[in-house]
């Protein structure tokens, strides 16, 4: 099978040129043609400078100055900040040993680039995920390039350090640097790039100047359809009494959360990363031990110490991280699907052919590309294997569904399938809460928004009320100066 | 893609194991292919064979016990030291033992699971533990059991010794429970990714202190029958064991990352490793060289994993 088929696309210093395109649309191969992982069976590189070349290896791809900061990070948890990003070319004093002065003090030059305000020996496992992308980042800097490529450098990260990231990219543009940027987050295509082209099916569908173009048009061009974001009628609780009541929640990171959430809404839970949206789901969902707190299923207090009890309450959990927490990767889909309800499977032995068939079923109502339920779930791409986690909780079918950064970095079309799942979940008088920090997500789909700061709730609107400004004020400053 | 299938853990072992019989029926053609010969293989890999049903369980699901080898010595000694000591009667010191086999096991996994201990430190310490209390309760050995204990071991039925049907029973039984219970297909989901499968809403903690306390059943039931047949309880009788049975279990399709493996398939492993024990006997090769080959398979093993998965 072709992945890309007679692509032609360049880069010019000092320019950031955005690559967009659905999952699977080749945007990952051209990537990996540009790092030496794949060669091309036809056509040619160019570099200024170097001229045609053929691009061995990554170690050859970074000596001719090209950058990549993978989507998927590379650090090492354990080692410190200067060590991950002078992985392999720590400095060296004359007798061979490793220079930990210099090494500190050129990490520390770096970590400043890019805003993170630790100490070079600080272990990288207590950077959050957004803080070890900057990282990621930065060691991309420390290898002096003329090509950046960065892949979905922002999914992890909050809008602040998006900001961060931009500032850098100007900073890299003023030097020189050409900048490839990948990205699913169309706006933010037009707040930073000067060129966009879209990849469909391995083919290069147009380049544009950012400024000539619309985003219907792009969206159009990508997958064929008109709008990213559905704007759906939105339903405002009709019922009184709350499904989800949440009352008091303290522990390490909460500071007394206090909420309610009602049957046929989408409640939006919006923040910056860091700020305990996901502590309070798993709080929630009993896979996190809280000091203080209540959790009311409708009206009635329920003592939630395990998954296992937060489910036999009719509460689910999509959680934030697909291949950590979610898939099953070794296994196929029918069983991913079914992973949450064992027990509906017959008795005492596993009945595979209802599985599959329940798996089909799903694959069909979510649209989940596959040859079949027995597909190997991590083969599928990662809009698909969303799906596959959303399907799940479908099959489960609880009464209150909790979903984590549904749509990070996965395409346009998955993404609209599941933005319209949750609605129909709403519609059908259930409680779904999104954590999302989409800002343009969370207003689209959600009715009314919770903004967390901090690990406590800072503010409350109701979806007609929301802008992306008012959120970010609530999510970024403090109380008074929001006020 | 069927030479995909061919490369399938188990069946590719089969034809090892059928072209290390060849191979050893024309190297020693007057001592291998012999009844005699095939009935010493099958019971001198019983006792390995009852345990890596347990272990294979313990790999699907992510983890491990070194100390396997240990609650087998362990066990015979303690079943031993009830009946010619405590003057226990023998049904309750065989239940006395297997007891003791259950219990190590618990304190296996409730360690491992709740404690959070990783399994590779707890069982390497419990593996001393268990050794020791074998020795200080049995010394060297307690020899001379009871004929109403050391009979059903040592007996015959339709030509195959009677720990070789209590694996043949034992291996039915734990191959059916794990291809086809819901229960057990949760050690699948737990060892392809433990958080997945605890935000899924499966008990993991709880299915782990249950797979390590299978073990320790198992271990126990091995080491018993191991005790029974030979008519002694000795002290060292299971030293060793960890090795072959993880060696068996590796080489049958599990992996140390979990999530994958079939019972059948850890069988298949202990045949083999018995296989290439045999041939290195009636080769007259030292008893050393055993532990060393059986290191350099499990290497292999790993090492051959490792090669076929990137493919």
């Amino acid at each position: 099978m072709k992945a890309l088929s007679n692509v032609n696309f360049d880069v010019l210093p000092g320019e950031v040129h955005a690559l967009c395109g659905e999952n699977g649309a080749g945007k990952s191969t051209l990537m990996h043609l540009l790092a030496g992982v794949y060669q091309p069976d036809s056509g040619s590189i160019a570099i200024d400078g170097a001229g045609v070349v053929k691009i061995a290896d990554e170690n050859h791809a970074q000596q001719l100055g090209i950058a990549i900061v993978y989507q998927e990070r590379s650090l090492f948890g354990l080692l410190n900040l200067a060590e991950n990003l002078f992985v392999n070319r720590q400095p060296v004093s004359s007798g061979g040993w490793i220079d930990r002065k210099a090494l500190f003090a050129r990490a520390k030059t770096l970590l400043a680039e890019v805003n993170l305000n630790f100490e070079p020996d600080t272990p990288t496992g207590h950077l959050s995920p957004a803080q070890q992308q900057m990282l990621e980042i930065a060691k991309a800097l420390s290898i002096d390039s003329r090509i950046f490529i960065l892949d979905e450098p922002t999914a992890a990260l909050t809008l602040a350090e998006t900001d961060t990231l931009f500032t850098l990219i100007r900073k890299l543009q003023q030097r020189g640097v050409g900048i490839v940027y990948i990205s699913h987050r169309l706006d933010e295509i037009f707040q930073i790039a000067n060129r966009v082209s879209v990849l469909k099916d391995g083919v290069m569908q147009g380049t544009w100047n950012t400024a000539e173009v619309t985003l219907e048009q792009l969206v159009a061009s990508m997958v064929g359809r008109e709008r990213l974001y559905e704007h759906f009628e939105r339903t405002l609780p009709g019922s009184v009494n709350p499904t989800l009541e949440v009352r008091g929640m303290c522990d390490a990171r909460l500071k007394d959360v206090s909420f309610k959430a009602y049957a046929g809404e989408i409640l939006g839970l919006a923040g910056l990363a860091g700020a305990g949206r996901s502590e309070l789901a798993l709080a929630i969902f009993g896979a996190r031990p809280v000091t203080a707190g209540e959790v009311l299923v409708d009206g009635r207090p329920i003592r939630i110490t395990s998954p296992v009890e937060a489910m036999s309450a009719g509460i689910g959990y999509l959680p934030e991280d697909r291949k950590e927490q979610g898939l099953f990767p070794e296994m196929n889909i029918a069983e991913n699907i079914a992973a949450a309800c064992l027990d509906r499977f017959g008795g005492w032995l596993v009945k595979d052919n209802s599985v599959s068939s329940a798996a089909a079923k799903s694959m069909q109502r979510l649209c989940i590309a596959a040859t079949g339920p027995e597909k190997r779930v991590s083969t599928l791409s990662g809009g698909n294997q969303q799906k596959v986690l959303l399907s799940r909780w479908l099959l489960r079918d609880p009464s209150i569904l909790i979903v984590d950064e549904p749509t990070r970095g996965i395409d346009v079309g998955a993404k609209a399938e599941i933005y319209r799942t949750l609605r129909t979940l709403a519609n059908e008088g259930k409680t779904v809460i999104v954590i999302s920090s989409d800002l343009p997500e969370i207003l689209a789909i959600a009715d009314r928004i919770l903004v967390m700061r901090e690990g406590a709730v800072a503010a409350e609107m109701l979806a007609g009320q929301a802008t992306e400004e008012r959120i970010v004020r609530y999510a970024a400053t403090s109380q008074e100066f929001a006020n | 893609m069927t030479w995909r299938r061919l490369l399938r853990r188990e069946v590719f072992l089969c034809v090892l194991i059928v072209g290390l019989i060849a191979f050893n029926s024309v190297l020693f053609p007057s001592v291998f292919p012999k009844l005699g010969n095939f009935s010493a293989i099958l019971r001198g890999l019983a006792f390995d064979g009852i345990m890596a049903c347990g272990m294979m369980l313990l790999l699907v699901g992510g983890t491990f016990d070194l100390s396997v080898g240990s609650i087998f010595s362990m066990t015979g000694v303690i079943a031993g030291w009830l009946m010619k000591e405590a003057g226990v009667a023998v049904p309750l010191a065989v239940l006395g033992g297997v007891a003791s086999g259950l219990l190590a096991g618990l304190l296996n996994g409730l360690i491992v699971a709740h404690v959070k201990v990783n399994a590779l430190i707890a069982t390497l310490g419990t593996m001393g533990i268990y050794r020791g209390v074998a020795v200080l309760v049995g010394g060297p050995g307690i020899a001379f059991l009871p004929a109403s204990f050391s009979k059903p071991g040592q007996t015959v039925i339709l030509g195959l010794q009677a720990p070789v049907w209590l694996l043949i029973a034992i291996a039915a039984l734990a191959n059916f429970l794990l291809a086809k219970t819901r229960f057990f297909r949760q050690y699948y989901y737990i060892g392809n990714n433990a958080t997945a499968a605890r935000l899924s809403g499966i008990n993991v903690a709880r299915l782990q202190v249950v797979a390590f306390a299978i073990m320790g059943l198992l271990a126990g039931v091995a080491g018993i029958t191991f005790a029974s047949r030979v008519g002694t309880s000795v002290s060292v009788s299971g030293d060793g064991a960890e090795l072959r049975v993880i060696t068996a279990a590796i080489l049958g399709g599990a992996s140390l990352n979990g999530g994958r493996g079939t019972i059948w398939g850890a069988l298949i492993g202990v045949v083999f490793v018995a296989m290439i024990n045999n041939a290195l006997i009636i080769g007259s090769v030292s008893v050393y060289w055993q532990s060393i080959i059986t290191g350099t398979v499990l290497v292999l093993a790993v090492a051959m994993d490792r090669f076929t998965r990137s493919v």
